[in-house]
């Protein structure tokens, strides 16, 4: 019995530069293990340690996902091993050749009791690819996870369900989105770090076609609203107070 | 010609219905739902409409496989489902069957023949692209409110195997819930804001203003100050009041995306170089423990 996670290793859009015409920079986006995708790993460790099975961490991407800085980032959180698709195909990629990627990666690790996933990756922010990828294996899927437990062959798993919430008996494998909040991932220390470089890796090339990607036929910049950016001082703060009532009266929302 | 799938697992499509009508293609719904789900899908304005039959203990979840081979067989172009979880699973098993791209942050769509053509904001929303796909593509948008009735088309039942999921139990919130679309006023606290007591600041300036309180994810989703359906953003709420004042919220694009829309945006922050101070139309620097109380007393003289 093994816990699969999904992890991706992409940049943050919040440091990228969008020139003019719409084109984007990311070159000076740091990529990172994606912001949500620690809480899975952190899930994935407490399940694999209660159920004293392994926790196997799998990602695809262009060829960045296979250097040691991207491969020890993963496994010093807490994964026992790692398989990753590393292909100049996968550069980008939206989320149905990913979850075909990630579905060759998942099918190379024996006997798969779930696959944990993010709640979404920080820049394509899809919240798609657990879903995909659930479609693929011909899984069910469940998004917002806040626990899962075992109960015999079956998963329990409660999710977040509308604002309440839900108790779901999962007979057989699935894939797993947990919520944001599921757990506080552990920060990896020296040791870990350290560990990390010893973890075995697989290498899987990409097998098989990928499906066709859209063309990009344009680009363009969001067209925002011009924003005044009136700054109000605060030093007396009564007097900022008025400034601001008077203002928002003025323009006719109070 | 192809023909544009609508799935439908909850009453709220008419974003969905908006999208279908303006491609000018015959349009099918799939709905995943009891009945009166399927009767109501019925009269929303589709060309037919696909019944799944009664879900028992299954959460919608369980027929995604289901869903994707109904739409595999009708010659789709776009398919479209909301932006929510259990509706996600089931486009998400759609894209995989077809083998098409799937995507979210649609603002236009065309299609041209068996071509369609998608202008989507891409990269939590800092840029926009155009992005031609050959054949069906599958689009996650906001489904918006429940679709006015009108004439009806038959309910056409077909048997659905489901996945091997039951729901064990439902634990419902307690929360009010709060009119967080319909607001015109709407106050957003994010990690500025230290304890959950001092919600009761925020919540009298609310009052004085006449406005709903929304959160910063971190908010709702950590901290846990103030329930998941309050968050604003791009997996959160998209929210389009005529005064939005955020109290303590950096500004980070997958925050501000959820209102470009408001009318004026109104920025609380210590810090004057916050990603927020640019998007705003009053950038008021400094301490919101301070700013708050002087702003409601001056709201209410
Ligand atoms: C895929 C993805 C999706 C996301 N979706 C969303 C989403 O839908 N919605 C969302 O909100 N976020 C979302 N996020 C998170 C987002 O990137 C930011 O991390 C988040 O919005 C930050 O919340 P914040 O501004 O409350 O906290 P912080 O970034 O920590 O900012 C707190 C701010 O408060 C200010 N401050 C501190 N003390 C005071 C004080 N006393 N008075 C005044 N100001 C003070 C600080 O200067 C700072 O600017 C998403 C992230 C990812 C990766
Ligand atoms: N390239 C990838 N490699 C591994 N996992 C991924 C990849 N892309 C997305 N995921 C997983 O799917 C989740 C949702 O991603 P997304 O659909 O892009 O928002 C992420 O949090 C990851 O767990």
């Amino acid at each position: 019995m093994t816990v699969v996670v999904a992890h991706k290793w992409a940049p943050n859009p919040q440091e990228a530069t969008v020139a003019p015409g719409g084109t984007v920079d990311l070159s000076r986006a740091k990529p990172a293990v994606s912001e949500y995708d620690p809480v899975a790993i952190e899930v994935g460790r407490r399940l694999a340690d209660a159920w004293g099975c392994e926790l196997v961490g799998v990602s695809v991407g262009g060829p960045e996902i296979a250097a040691p800085m991207a491969r020890k980032a993963a496994l010093s959180r807490g994964l026992d091993r790692l398989v990753v698709v590393a292909d100049e195909r996968l550069s980008g990629a939206g989320a149905t050749p990913t979850a075909v990627a990630l579905a060759q990666a998942v099918g190379e690790v024996e006997d798969v009791r779930v696959v944990l996933a993010g709640d979404s990756s920080v820049d394509e922010g899809a919240h798609l690819v657990p879903s995909v990828l659930a479609g693929l294996l011909g899984w069910p899927s469940l998004a917002e996870v806040a626990d899962v437990t075992a109960d015999g062959g079956a998963l329990v798993v409660e999710r977040a369900q509308g604002s309440g919430s839900q108790v779901v008996r999962v007979d057989g494998p699935a894939v797993l989105a947990v919520a944001a909040d599921a757990a506080v991932p552990r920060v990896a220390g020296m040791k870990d770090i350290l560990a990390a470089g010893k973890k075995p890796v697989v290498e899987l090339p990409l097998a098989g076609e990928l499906p066709a990607q859209p063309e990009v036929v344009g680009r363009a910049p969001v067209p925002l609203a011009e924003r005044g950016r009136r700054r109000i001082d605060t030093t007396d703060p009564d007097a900022a107070a008025r400034e601001l009532v008077a203002a928002l009266r003025a323009d006719g929302v109070l | 010609m192809t023909t544009t799938w609508i799935i439908v697992d909850e009453p709220g499509v008419a974003g969905l219905l908006d999208t279908a009508r303006n491609l000018g293609r015959p349009t099918a719904a799939v709905v995943v739902g009891p009945h009166e789900l399927a009767a109501s899908t019925a009269t929303a304005g589709v060309d037919r409409c696909l019944w799944l039959g009664e879900t028992g203990d299954a959460p919608v979840e369980a027929f995604a496989t289901a869903v994707a081979a109904v739409v595999a067989d009708g010659a789709p172009g776009v398919v479209l489902a909301a932006a929510r979880p259990s509706a996600r699973a089931l486009v998400g098993a759609v894209a995989a069957t077809l083998r098409a791209p799937a995507m979210v942050g649609a603002v236009g769509v065309e299609t041209d023949g068996d071509t369609v053509l998608v202008e989507r904001e891409v990269l939590g929303g800092i840029a926009r692209r155009t992005e031609r796909c050959d054949g069906p593509v599958c689009l996650v948008v906001d489904g918006g409110g429940v679709p006015e009735p009108g004439a009806a088309v038959p309910v056409e039942e077909v048997t659905a195997e489901a996945l091997a999921v039951r729901v064990v139990e439902n634990r419902p919130s307690s929360a009010p819930q709060v009119d967080l679309a319909g607001a015109r006023r709407v106050v957003a606290v994010g990690r500025g804001l230290k304890a959950k007591e001092d919600l009761a600041l925020v919540d009298r300036l609310a009052e004085a203003m006449g406005a709903a309180v929304a959160c910063s994810r971190p908010v709702a989703e950590g901290s846990g100050f103030l329930p998941k359906d309050r968050y604003v953003g791009v997996s959160g709420r998209t929210l389009t009041p005529d005064v939005y004042l955020a109290l303590g919220i950096s500004g980070q694009v997958q925050h501000t995306v959820g209102i470009r829309g408001a009318g004026t945006i109104v920025a609380v922050n210590t810090d004057a170089d916050a990603p927020f101070m640019k998007e705003c139309d009053y950038a008021v620097v400094g301490d919101l423990y301070t700013f708050v109380p002087a702003l409601a007393a001056a709201l209410q003289s």
